[in-house]
């Protein structure tokens, strides 16, 4: 029913995890290609900065985001990690908005309707676009648009709907330009949403991740995971069932109480992992959730303190 | 709203313990859902064995927590926590705190009432409603001290010692309630917070001063006024009364309110819109807030005398049928029961702990 406990004393909070996981930074395709070549007189990537630290000499390396020069250093204005490109210093920090990339794949809830664009909330600084000319419309992909189209923008997305899709370009102000134009692509059902810091998203080869427990996952790069019930590749709409009925459909699919409780099981977990900075990855999902099925460990009570321990220890040693 | 003119804040120096709230990747109420998460949630609840979205049943709480004494300038105060996750280190769960402040009013030429007065006032943090503009933040921040003072202003709810001399000083109580996050069920955490640092708070103890003219001395006229100002010094018939106060040194902070300690606590019954069976669930995450169009709270208070029922309020826009209310009602007042002797019981803990440290605090001196 209901327990009280106390608040944690205020020097635990500060126990930072996030030591434990040197694989922090997500992408460190980028980092270091050239390490070897200049003179190292900073590590990148596997250090946290502070906000005020000095990172190295303006003289030698031009500062990027995340710094400011003072006194000729280049100096963190943030807690992050390091990257450097040639000469080009910057700080990816740890808490932040999620910065979008072209190509990336993201979850993104529309906030509002405008003449020909949906405005998607996708954790960004700013609402990132969807036109209505990017997105798949009834009736085959090549499809020109119609003013009917224009008017019945709802039909497709309302205010509220969750959407998978991908980072098209930007426009001018750095906000994004999102499209739908591929089957994967479109909208969500049959699950339930849940929020994690974007940094904690790596890049995989496949952001649409299928668990064995009959769930799947969207890791949206933006922080923002899809967790539903499992659909059959072969029951995709095809290109010629692409009509407005089974893409743009507000209707749940029949679910069966084993599938909820997988969902809520693994919505448990992202949460736990997520609240002790544990990157996620396919491979720790799925570490976590035989953990969890092993340890015969009920749904609600994954989120209690000394099973969290329990998981993260496990899920720490291997990943 | 009891605004104005305050000597000092009760927040001032109660800086630990209180962390930056940052509710940067949380998604907060009431943000738009969808019509298939609102069903997906909804048919969730209404199978055999309903499932909620983070495994938990219909009511079970989030872990939750509570803290008494938070800020050390309040004559009490409170925090409360409802469904942090461990681990997490700010911005998640309802977050409430509470603190009583006690001042002195004077009753004829101030704005006191004998027998003293109760101000409520809750404000509700920026940070924890990011997407609200700040006239609407204004506009929830009153609807919500409306409700608090509706539930707990009730004369038999008016603790009997707030006076400090009959009909010229009495205690103005300032009960203060700060939401400094909202992720669901914000009405329990607010009445859980308010229940505990009323029972927290302590009323100073105070002792009556009175002039007496030495009458020996022939021709001798006290220079001194009263305090109070009104009697003159010609004034002989009134020597008798008692014309200020002032603090009784004692080790003590003072004596508990007394109104049999009865502050009700709330449950919040969230109704599942189904056609024929009635349910409800209690302690909602904010996903299935947005999804439940209608909510009952209900606030009990349990003493040795009997159960009662404080206050109800149905929100939200659906309609309940009133034989239902009936179900309602005893089903709620089960689960406030269960809450009711848990936070008693945590608030004892909660004094013990608060008066060991004191007991060590004293010893290291």
């Amino acid at each position: 029913m209901i327990t009280f406990t106390s608040f944690p004393k205020s020097k635990d909070s500060f126990s930072y995890t996030a030591a434990k996981f040197s694989a922090v930074d997500g992408n460190d395709m980028d980092v270091d290609v050239y390490g070897d070549d200049y003179g190292e007189d900073f590590d990148s990537g596997t250090k946290l900065t502070y906000p005020g630290e000095s990172i190295t000499s303006s003289y030698d390396y031009m500062r990027g985001h995340g710094t400011f020069i003072d006194q000729g250093n280049v100096i963190s204005s943030v807690a992050g990690t390091i990257e450097r490109v040639n000469k080009l210093v910057s700080v990816r920090a740890i808490r932040t908005r999620y910065n979008p990339e072209v190509g990336d794949l993201i979850v993104g809830r529309i906030t509002e309707v405008q003449p020909r664009r949906w405005k998607v909330d996708a954790n960004s600084r700013q609402d990132a676009v969807l036109m209505l000319s990017s997105i798949n419309l009834p009736g085959g992909v090549q499809r020109r648009k119609l003013e009917s189209d224009e008017l019945q923008m709802r039909q497709f997305f309302e205010g509220g709907d969750l959407l998978v899709a991908e980072v098209q370009a930007f426009f001018a102000d750095g906000a994004m330009s999102l499209h739908t134009r591929s089957l994967t692509y479109g909208k969500l059902r049959n699950g339930q949403l849940v929020c994690v810091p974007p940094i904690l998203i790596r890049r995989l080869k496949s952001h649409f991740v299928s668990l064995p427990c009959n769930v799947d996952l969207i890791l949206g790069l933006n922080g923002y995971i899809w967790v539903s019930k499992h659909i059959d590749q072969n029951r995709q709409p095809g290109e010629e069932g692409l009509d407005a009925e089974s893409v743009y459909s507000n209707q749940n699919e029949a679910i069966d109480a084993p599938t909820r409780m997988a969902v809520s099981r693994v919505t448990n977990l992202i949460k736990v992992l997520a609240s002790h900075f544990v990157p996620l990855s396919d491979v720790i999902l799925l570490e976590a959730y035989e953990w969890a099925v092993e340890n015969d460990v009920e749904v609600k009570d994954l989120t209690q303190p000394d099973i969290c321990e329990g998981l993260i220890a496990t899920v720490g040693t291997k990943g | 709203m009891g605004e104005g003119t305050r000597p000092s804040s009760p927040w001032e120096g109660c800086v630990t313990g209180i962390e930056v709230v940052s509710s940067s990747y949380h998604q907060t109420p009431p943000f738009p859902l969808s019509k298939y998460e609102k069903t997906y949630i909804q048919a969730a609840l209404r199978e055999l064995s309903p499932i909620r979205a983070d495994g938990r049943s219909l009511f079970d709480y989030r872990s939750t927590a509570l803290e008494t004494g938070v800020a050390s300038l309040a004559n009490g105060s409170a925090r409360v926590n409802i469904g942090k996750t461990a681990g997490e280190e700010s911005g998640s769960g309802a977050e409430v705190i509470a603190a009583v402040k006690l001042e002195v009013e004077d009753v004829l030429e101030g704005e006191g009432v004998d027998g003293g007065r109760i101000v409520f006032t809750v404000s509700c943090s920026p940070a924890a409603y990011p997407h609200l503009s700040s006239t609407a933040l204004d506009d929830l921040s009153y609807d919500t001290t409306i409700i608090l003072n509706q539930c707990l202003s009730h004369p038999s709810l008016h603790p009997k010692n707030l006076t400090i001399s009959p009909r010229r000083k009495s205690w103005s109580l300032n009960l203060d309630i700060m939401v400094l996050s909202d992720s669901g069920n914000v009405y329990d955490a607010l009445f859980l917070a308010a229940r505990s640092a009323l029972w927290d708070a302590k009323v100073p103890k105070t002792r009556s001063v009175q002039y007496q003219p030495k009458s020996n001395i022939l021709g001798d006229q006290d220079v001194e006024m009263s305090a109070d100002g009104s009697g003159s010094i010609f004034n002989t018939r009134e020597v008798a009364k008692a014309a200020d106060f002032e603090l009784a040194d004692w080790w003590d902070e003072g004596e508990p309110l007394r109104v049999n300690r009865e502050w009700p606590v709330c449950v919040t019954l969230n109704l599942v819109p189904a056609k024929s069976l009635l349910m409800y669930f209690a302690d909602v995450t904010p996903h299935e807030e947005a999804s439940m169009p209608l909510r009952l709270l209900l606030l009990f208070s349990f003493s040795p005398s009997g159960t009662r029922l404080r206050s109800m309020r149905l929100m939200g826009d659906g309609e309940v049928q009133l034989e239902s209310m009936t179900l309602l009602l005893e089903g709620g007042e089960n689960h406030a029961k269960k809450l009711f002797e848990a936070l008693g019981k945590k608030l004892e803990e909660e004094d013990l702990r608060r008066n060991q440290k004191a007991q060590v605090k004293f010893d290291l001196r």
